[in-house]
C-alpha cells in the first residue's frame, strides 16, 4: 500500500482504523469486502469515504459501529478515541454508541421507528445513557430540535415519523445522532436519498453542527460534488481496496490514481455557460424549418385518482419534441416529471390537453390505434433490477416487443436480439443468461436493446441512470448518445440530475409542483436562467470542485436569503 | 379514527346481512326437514308432519319464512328476541341463553390463551432464529397444523383426562420416572434459557436434580390431593419476584423502583389476611375488583415514588400487585380442592360444560367449570397457538430486517430494548388482521370440540339443527357467532389503529 | 491483492469494466428461475422426505385395495364382514425377533378387523384414497379459481377487487367448516360421488389463496417489467399470463399445498360430524367417529386412520415449507429501495 497509516498518537484522532479487514463467509466463496484499510478522522475535520458500489466503504462504517452481521470475520484496528472497537464485547459496545459514535442513515424514510413519537426516540438514547431524564430530556430533545431547524419543535416533538416530509426526518436522524455529543458522527450516504436542494440544506446543516461541537464526520458517498461540498480529506476506495488518500483539493483536482481519474472523468459537469445571446423560447416559431415533430403536449393535464380524491400532478405543460431531439424534463420528486412519461407511454389517461405521437393524439385513439402507436413507442425505465421479467432469457426480454407486436420469425426475432445486444455491447452469448446473472449497468443496457427493438421514433428514458453508479451511468448515458445519433430517433429524458440533462438534451423544461416554470433550449435555461426555482436548482447541484464547489455555496446562500 | 370505526361496522353489518342470507338458503336446500317422518310407519304420522310444517312453517314461500326470521332479529333491538321454533316446535331463544355463554366462555378463553402464549413463542422463536429451541417449535407449530381437532381431542380425553383421574386416585411417581422427568424438564429449560454451553449444562443439571426431588418431596406432602402453600410461601414467591423484576429491569440499586415493589410484598401480605373470610366464600365480582385493586394500587404507588422513573415503578409494582393477588386466589383453591375432589371424585371432566347437581360452594363451582373447561380449551388453543407463533414468528424476523431497528441499535440500546420496544410493536401490526380470520376458524373448531366433548353449546345447536335442515336453530348459531366475530374483528381494528399512528393521525 | 476470484484482470479501474469482464469470463450455466428453485427444493430435508413418504402411501392406497374398476393387489374387501379373529388384534408386527417382537409379519388382517370382521387395512386404505382425491381435487379447484381470482382483482382492482374483499370478509362472519358442512350436506344428499364432495369444497376454500395472490399482484404490477410490457402495447391476458402470474408461482405452488392439507382435514373434521362423507363408504374421518368410543377396548380402531391423516397432513405441510423457502430464501442481501420513480405511487408528499 502506498499511502500512509495514520500514526497512533493517542487521543488525536476521533476515529482511526488500522489495517480493517473485513471477510464475509458466504455459502459460496468466501467474500472480501474491506481488504486493509488505514484512515483516520480528527475531531472537527470532515473525511469523506468515496467509492462505488461493492467497494466496502459501507462495510467498513458498519464496522466502526459493531453492527456487522455474525457472518463477518474483522481483524486489524477499528478506534473510536482511544479504545479499539474490534472484538469489543457487546455490552461496552453498546456503551459506546450515541455517546462516542453515532450514525446518520441513507433512507431517512425508514430510519425512524413509525410507531413510535420523535419525542420518545429521541429521549430514549438521553435516558440510556444518563445524560438527561423525563422532563429534562424532552426539554434537550426539543432543544435538539431546534437546533437541526425543525419549526415549533414543542408541539412536532409529539407527532410521529410520518408527519414530517423526508427532509425534516433527515433532520430528526441528524438530532438523534448529535443527541449524544458524539466524538464522531458517520454519515452514510446522507442525502442520496434527497432531492439537491434538500441535500443542500442537509449539508449546510452538517457543516454548521460539526463546526458548533468539534465533531469528526465519516462521510459516505458516492457523489464528488457533495465531497467537493463537504470533505477535508478524502479516501477512495474501490472493490474493497483503499486506492488514493489525500486533502480534498489533491484527490479531486489532481487525482493520481487510474481509478480515481476514470471515476472524476466519468461525473456529469455543467458545461461552461455559452455566450448566447438568443433568449427565446424552443417552439416551432423560432426552430428551423423541416423539425419532423415527433412528441407534441399541449395544456396537457394529468391526474392521479386516489381513493375519489383527485389530484393534479401535471398542470397546463406544452413541449415539442421532433426527431433526432432530446428533450430534458428535469425536476425534484413530485414535480410531475415522471408523471408526463407515464402519460405518453399510455399507463395514465390524458385528463385535458392534446398529447399527440406523430400526429395521432393519444386521448382521442382507438385501443387498436393506440397500441399501432406505442409500437413507436421505446422506454426505458429507472430500476434495473426490476424492469426485466425474471422469468424470461434476455434474448426473449429483448425480443419481447417484436413478439407483442407479431413482427418477424423465431429466426429474426433471435437475429435482432443479436445485433441489439452487439449495438449495446454486450456479448451474443448473454442471450440466454436470466436477468439475476447480470449487474445493474448491463441489466439497463438490455433494457435500452428492448427499447429500440422495433426502430422506434421515440424513446422515453425515466431517470434511466439513477440508480446506477456513476462509472456505469457514464457508460450507459455514452450509450444513449451515440444510439441517439446513430437512430435519430427523437427522446424524452426524464431525470432529476441537470448535469445530465446538459450533457444529453437538446431541449429542456424544468418542472415544479406539475408546472413547467422555465423551458427552451438547454443552452439558454441551465447556463442563462430566468427563474428563480431554475437559479436554485442549478446553485444547489454541487460540482466536484472544492473551489467551483464553494463560490456555488455562497452563490446558494445568497438565493435563499433572497427568498 | 371514530369514522374508520364506524365504516368498518357498517360494511361489517352488511356482510353479516348478506351472509345471513346465504346461510339460510343452503340450510333450507340442503335436504328435506319431513324426510324422517316420511319414512316413518307411526300411526299419526299425517299429524306429526301437519306439526312440524306448522312449527316450521313450511307452508309459506322461503323468503318469507326468512323475513319473519329476519323480523325476529329485528324484534331484539326492542330487547324481546324471537328467533323461531325449532323442529320440535321449542323456541329457539330460551335454547340459546345458556350454549351461548358456555361456547362464547370457551371459545374466548382459547383466543386470549393462543394469542398471548402463541405471540410469545413467536417472539422468542424469531429472537432465537435457527437454534435448537426454534426447530424444536417449527416442528410442534407443523404437528399442530396437520392435527384433526377432533382426533387430538380423543386423545387428550383418553390420556389427559382418564389417565389423570385415574393417577389422582392414588398419586404414585416412581423414582425411574421421577428422573427421566427431570432429565426432560432439564433438556427443554436448558434450550429456552440458552446461554453458554457453560450456563445451559447448569441449568440442565440443577433442573435434573432439582425436579425428581421436588417430585417425590410433594408426593410424600401428598400435596396433588391436598395441596397447600400459605402465606409464608406466598411473601417468598412475591418478594423473590419483586427482587429480580427490579434487577432485570434498572438494578437493585434503584431505590425509586425497588422499595414500591417492596410495599406491595408487604401489601399483600396483609391483604392475605385481611380478604381471608371475604375469599373463602367469594363471588365473581369480589374477583374482578380484587384484580383490579391489585394492579390499581400498586401501580399508583409506584407512580408517586417512583420520580423520574414513575412508568418503570408503577409497571413492576403492578406486575408484583397482581401476581401476589393471583397467588392468594391460588391460595384459596388449594384450600378448597380436597373438599371438591370429595363432590368430584375425577376431577377433570370429559363430558358436558359443568356437572349437573354438583353442590358445593363458589369454589367448588369454579372449579367444577375450570376442570370442564380444560380440555375444550387445551384442543382449541393448542391449534389456534401454532397459527399465531409462526405468524408472530415470521412479521418479527421481518421486522428486524428494517431500517429503524438498526437506527435503534446504533443508539445502543439492549437487544432486550430493541426487540420490546421497537421491534414487537410493529411486529404486531399484521397479526391483528389475522386474529379476526382465527376467530372465525375457532369457533369452526368449537362446533367439533363440543361434539367430542358432548357439549350441550353452540356447535350442538349447529350440528343437530343442520342434521334436522331446521333453519332456527343454524340461523340462531349463525347469529351468534356471526355477530361475536364482528365484535371480535372490530376489535383487532381498534388494536390495529391504537398501534400504527399511520392510521390514527 | 487478488481480484474476484481472480478472474478478472487487477489493473481495471472501472466498475463497468470489472462486471463486463466478470460477465464475459462466467463459465455457469445459465441457470432459469424454476431451476433454481427445484435445485434449492431437492436440498430441503423434511420436504424430500416427506415427498418420499407421500408417493409410497399414495401408491399403496391406491393399488391395494383397487380404485374405481380397477381392481388392487388386496385380497379383502373393504365391503366384506367377515368372522373376527384374536379380537380384530392387527396382524402386523415390526419389531425383530431380537428385540422380543415376533418378527417382522404382515399377516391377514395387519391393521386389525372392526366389529362385524371387516378388514381395517382396506377400509383405512379406501378412506386414504378418498382423503388424497379429496386434496388434489380441492387443491386443483380452489388454486384454479383462488390464482384466477386473485390475478384479476388485484390487476383491475375497482368493482372485482371490492367483490372478492367482501366475499373474504364473508369467511370472518361464516366460519369455514360451517359452510363447508352446510355445502357438504347438500352434496352428501345430491350424490354419492367423492368428487361431488370434493368439488363443493374447492368452491368454498379459495379466498384464502386468492387474497394472497391479489397481494402479491397489487406489489408485481408497480414493476417496471410490467410496465414495460404495458408500454410497449401487451394485451392484458399477456400480461397476466405472462408477466404476472409466473412470478406469483411460488405463492401459488406453496399454498397450493396447504390447501390440500387443510382440505384433508376439513374432509376428515366434515365426515366426523356426519356431513361429509356417508357410511356405508368409509372415509378416514368417519372412521374415528365410528370408532372413538372403541378405544379402550381396540385402540387400533381408533389409531390407524388418525395416524395416516396426521401423516398426510404433516408431509404436505412440510413439502409446502420446503417449497416455501425454495421459492423465498431469506437472502440477506440488501434490497435497494427505487426513488419515486414513474411507477411509484404518489407520496404524502406528492399529494399535499
Amino acid at each position: 500500500m502506498s499511502h500512509l497509516a495514520p500514526e497512533n498518537t493517542s487521543g488525536e484522532y476521533a476515529l482511526s482504523f488500522n489495517d480493517l479487514k473485513v471477510t464475509f463467509e458466504t455459502s459460496g466463496p468466501l467474500v472480501h469486502a474491506v481488504k486493509g484499510l488505514s484512515l483516520a478522522v480528527r475531531p472537527g475535520e470532515v473525511v469523506a469515504l468515496v467509492g462505488e458500489s461493492g467497494s466496502g466503504k459501507s462495510v467498513t462504517s458498519t464496522a466502526a459501529m459493531g453492527l456487522l452481521p455474525e457472518n463477518a470475520n474483522i481483524s486489524g484496528e477499528a478506534k473510536i478515541g482511544n479504545v479499539n472497537v474490534v472484538g469489543l464485547e457487546q455490552g461496552k459496545m453498546r456503551k459506546m454508541r450515541a455517546t462516542d459514535i453515532a450514525m446518520v442513515f441513507q433512507e431517512p424514510m425508514t430510519a425512524l421507528n413509525p410507531v413510535l413519537t420523535i419525542e420518545r426516540q429521541l429521549t430514549e438514547a438521553l435516558e440510556l445513557h444518563g445524560i438527561a431524564y423525563g422532563k429534562a430530556a424532552t426539554e434537550r430533545a426539543i432543544e435538539l430540535l431546534t437546533m437541526v431547524g425543525i419549526p415549533e419543535p414543542d408541539k412536532r416533538i409529539k407527532q410521529y415519523p410520518h408527519q414530517f416530509s423526508g427532509g425534516q426526518r433527515q433532520r430528526i436522524v441528524i438530532a438523534m445522532a448529535i443527541s449524544c455529543d458524539p466524538k464522531v458522527i458517520i454519515a452514510d450516504e446522507p442525502t442520496t436519498a434527497l432531492d439537491v436542494t434538500v441535500q443542500a440544506e442537509i449539508l449546510d446543516l452538517l457543516r454548521e453542527l460539526k463546526d458548533r461541537l468539534n465533531t469528526g464526520i465519516l462521510l459516505i458517498t458516492h457523489n464528488m460534488g457533495v465531497v467537493a461540498d463537504m470533505a477535508d480529506q478524502v479516501a477512495v476506495m474501490f472493490q474493497g481496496n483503499l486506492v488514493e488518500t489525500g486533502s480534498v483539493d489533491q484527490v479531486l483536482l489532481h487525482p493520481r490514481h487510474a481509478y480515481t481519474q476514470r471515476l472524476l472523468a466519468a461525473v456529469p459537469r455543467l458545461s461552461a455557460p455559452a455566450l448566447i445571446t438568443e433568449n427565446a423560447p424552443h417552439s416551432e416559431r423560432t426552430a428551423p424549418a423541416g423539425r419532423e415533430l415527433v412528441l407534441e403536449a399541449k395544456d396537457l393535464v394529468l391526474e392521479y385518482n386516489m381513493r375519489g380524491k383527485v389530484f393534479r400532478a401535471v398542470e397546463g405543460v406544452s413541449f415539442d419534441v421532433a426527431k433526432g431531439e432530446v428533450l430534458g424534463i428535469v425536476g425534484e420528486s413530485g414535480s410531475g416529471k415522471s408523471t408526463i412519461a407515464k402519460a405518453v407511454i399510455g399507463l395514465l389517461p390524458v385528463a385535458e390537453g392534446n398529447l399527440s405521437v406523430k400526429g395521432h393524439n393519444l386521448p382521442k385513439l382507438s385501443p387498436k390505434e393506440a397500441r399501432a402507436v406505442r409500437k413507436q413507442i421505446g422506454v426505458i425505465f429507472q430500476d434495473p433490477a426490476a424492469s426485466l421479467n425474471p422469468r424470461f432469457p434476455i434474448g426473449e426480454c429483448i425480443s419481447e416487443p417484436m413478439v407483442v407486436h407479431k413482427v418477424g420469425s423465431k429466426a429474426s426475432r433471435i437475429k435482432r436480439a443479436e445485433e441489439l445486444l452487439d449495438a449495446v455491447k454486450l456479448p451474443r452469448n448473454v442471450i440466454n443468461r436470466y436477468p439475476h446473472e447480470l449487474s445493474g449497468g448491463q441489466r439497463q443496457r438490455v433494457c435500452i436493446a428492448r427499447a429500440l427493438t422495433l426502430n422506434p421514433e421515440l424513446l422515453i428514458a425515466d431517470e434511466p441512470t439513477s440508480a446506477l453508479d456513476v462509472s456505469v451511468q457514464a457508460v450507459v448515458l455514452e450509450m444513449i448518445q451515440d444510439l441517439q445519433r446513430d437512430f435519430n430517433f427523437a427522446c424524452l429524458f426524464v431525470s432529476h440530475d441537470l448535469a445530465v440533462v446538459d450533457m444529453l438534451a437538446d431541449a429542456v423544461v424544468v418542472m415544479r409542483s406539475g408546472k413547467a416554470v422555465e423551458q427552451g433550449m438547454v443552452e439558454t435555461v441551465l447556463h442563462a436562467p430566468t427563474h428563480d426555482y431554475t437559479k436554485r436548482l442549478l446553485a444547489a447541484a454541487p460540482v466536484p470542485d472544492p473551489y467551483e464547489q464553494a463560490t456555488r455555496r455562497e452563490a446558494w446562500r445568497l438565493l435563499n436569503k433572497n427568498k | 379514527m371514530l369514522k374508520f370505526i364506524l365504516k368498518r361496522l357498517g360494511s361489517a353489518v352488511g356482510v353479516l346481512f348478506a351472509a345471513s342470507l346465504l346461510l339460510y338458503i343452503l340450510v333450507i336446500n340442503s335436504g328435506d326437514p319431513l324426510g324422517d317422518l316420511r319414512e316413518s310407519n307411526a300411526e299419526n304420522r299425517e299429524y306429526l308432519m301437519q306439526q312440524r310444517i306448522d312449527y316450521m312453517n313450511l307452508e309459506q314461500p322461503w323468503y318469507l319464512r326468512y323475513l319473519t326470521w329476519l323480523g325476529g332479529v329485528g324484534k331484539c333491538f326492542v330487547g324481546s328476541c324471537d328467533l323461531g321454533q325449532n323442529i320440535n316446535g321449542v323456541e329457539v331463544s330460551g335454547l340459546l341463553a345458556n350454549a351461548a355463554s358456555s361456547t362464547l366462555r370457551l371459545v374466548l378463553l382459547a383466543t386470549v390463551i393462543a394469542a398471548v402464549l402463541g405471540i410469545a413463542i413467536g417472539v422468542l422463536t424469531a429472537v432465537r432464529q435457527y437454534s435448537g429451541l426454534d426447530y424444536l417449535v417449527t416442528f410442534l407449530t407443523f404437528l399442530f397444523f396437520s392435527l384433526p381437532v377432533f382426533w387430538a381431542a380423543v386423545l387428550l380425553k383418553e390420556y389427559m383426562a382418564i389417565g389423570y383421574n385415574d393417577w389422582l386416585e392414588n398419586p404414585q411417581i416412581s423414582i425411574g420416572t421421577s428422573i427421566l422427568i427431570g432429565v426432560i424438564v432439564g433438556l427443554l429449560l436448558q434450550m429456552l434459557l440458552a446461554g453458554s454451553l457453560k450456563r445451559r449444562g447448569l441449568t440442565f443439571l440443577i433442573t435434573a436434580i432439582f425436579v425428581p426431588l421436588l417430585l417425590q418431596y410433594s408426593l410424600w406432602l401428598n400435596f396433588y390431593r391436598y395441596p397447600q402453600m400459605g402465606p409464608a410461601i406466598i411473601v417468598v414467591l412475591t418478594l423473590l419476584l419483586a427482587l429480580s423484576a427490579t434487577a432485570m429491569s434498572v438494578g437493585l440499586k434503584e431505590k425509586k423502583v425497588l422499595y414500591p415493589a417492596l410495599i406491595t410484598v408487604v401489601l399483600v401480605l396483609v391483604m392475605y389476611y385481611a380478604t381471608f373470610w371475604i375469599l373463602k366464600d367469594a363471588n365473581a365480582w369480589i374477583l374482578v375488583i380484587g384484580a383490579i385493586l391489585s394492579v390499581a394500587i400498586p401501580g399508583l404507588i409506584g407512580k408517586f415514588m417512583g420520580g423520574r422513573l414513575s412508568k418503570l415503578a408503577s409497571g413492576v409494582a403492578a406486575l408484583v400487585g397482581l401476581i401476589g393477588a393471583g397467588l392468594t386466589v391460588l391460595d384459596h383453591i388449594f384450600r378448597a380442592w380436597p373438599g371438591f375432589l370429595d363432590l368430584k371424585g375425577r376431577p377433570i371432566g370429559t363430558i358436558g360444560s359443568s356437572t349437573a347437581n354438583l353442590g358445593g360452594g363458589f369454589w367448588d363451582n369454579f372449579l367444577d367449570n375450570a376442570t370442564q373447561l380444560l380440555l375444550p380449551t387445551i384442543v382449541l388453543a393448542i391449534i389456534s397457538l401454532a397459527s399465531y407463533s409462526r405468524y408472530t414468528r415470521s412479521s418479527m424476523l421481518e421486522v428486524q430486517q428494517q431500517d429503524y431497528i438498526r437506527t435503534a441499535r446504533s443508539k445502543g440500546l439492549s437487544e432486550r430494548t430493541v426487540i420490546f420496544r421497537h421491534a414487537f410493536r410493529n411486529a404486531l401490526i399484521p397479526i391483528a388482521t389475522i386474529a379476526a380470520f382465527d376467530f372465525a376458524g375457532l369457533i369452526g373448531g368449537a362446533v367439533v370440540t363440543e361434539t367430542v366433548f358432548g357439549w350441550k353449546g353452540m356447535g350442538d345447536m349447529f350440528s343437530t339443527g343442520l342434521h334436522a335442515v331446521d333453519p332456527a336453530p343454524v340461523m340462531a348459531f349463525f347469529l351468534v357467532t356471526g355477530t361475536a366475530a364482528i365484535l371480535f374483528n372490530l376489535l383487532a381494528d381498534i388494536v390495529y389503529a391504537l398501534l400504527d399512528p399511520r392510521i390514527r393521525v | 491483492m487478488s481480484n474476484i476470484n481472480g478472474k478478472t484482470p487487477q489493473d481495471l479501474t472501472s466498475i463497468a469494466e470489472v462486471e463486463d469482464a466478470k460477465l464475459a469470463a462466467s463459465t455457469e450455466q445459465s441457470k432459469s428461475q424454476s431451476r433454481i428453485v427445484f435445485e434449492r427444493f431437492l436440498k430441503h430435508k423434511p420436504a424430500m422426505i416427506s415427498s418420499v413418504l407421500l408417493v409410497l402411501i399414495t401408491v399403496i392406497a391406491f393399488t391395494s385395495v383397487g380404485f374405481g374398476p380397477l381392481p388392487g393387489w388386496w385380497k379383502q374387501s373393504y365391503l366384506d364382514a367377515g368372522t373376527v379373529i384374536d379380537g380384530g388384534k392387527p396382524t402386523l408386527s415390526l419389531l425383530p425377533t431380537w428385540l422380543g417382537g415376533s418378527g417382522f409379519a404382515i399377516g391377514e388382517h395387519p391393521f386389525g378387523q372392526d366389529s362385524v370382521g371387516k378388514d381395517y387395512f382396506a377400509l383405512v386404505m379406501n378412506g386414504a384414497q378418498k382423503s388424497i382425491v379429496i386434496g388434489v381435487v380441492v387443491g386443483l379447484v380452489a388454486t384454479f379459481l383462488g390464482a384466477v381470482i386473485g390475478a384479476v382483482a388485484g390487476y383491475f382492482r375497482g368493482w372485482v377487487d371490492e367483490v372478492l374483499m367482501r366475499i373474504t370478509d364473508l369467511f370472518i362472519v361464516i366460519p369455514l367448516l360451517v359452510l363447508a358442512a352446510v355445502l357438504g350436506q347438500i352434496a352428501g344428499r345430491s350424490s354419492s360421488s367423492i368428487f361431488a364432495l370434493a368439488l363443493v369444497l374447492g368452491l368454498v376454500t379459495w379466498t384464502g389463496l386468492a387474497r394472497l395472490v391479489r397481494g402479491e399482484i397489487l406489489s408485481l404490477r408497480e414493476r417496471e417489467y410490467v410496465s414495460a410490457a404495458q408500454a410497449m402495447g401487451s394485451r392484458t391476458s399477456r400480461v397476466i399470463f405472462k408477466h404476472l402470474l409466473p412470478n406469483t408461482v411460488g405463492v401459488i405452488v406453496v399454498n397450493a399445498t396447504f390447501a390440500i392439507a387443510g382440505a384433508i382435514l376439513l374432509e376428515s373434521s366434515l365426515s366426523f360430524l356426519g356431513f361429509g362423507v356417508q357410511a356405508p363408504e368409509s372415509s378416514l374421518g368417519l372412521l374415528i367417529s365410528q370408532y372413538q368410543n372403541a378405544f379402550l377396548t381396540r385402540p387400533w380402531l381408533f389409531w390407524w386412520p388418525g395416524m395416516i391423516i396426521v401423516v398426510f397432513a404433516l408431509s404436505i405441510n412440510f413439502l409446502g415449507d420446503g417449497l416455501r423457502d425454495a421459492f423465498d430464501p431469506r437472502q440477506s442481501g440488501k434490497r435497494r429501495r427505487p426513488r419515486a420513480g414513474l411507477f411509484a405511487m404518489p407520496t404524502r408528499k406528492e399529494k399535499r
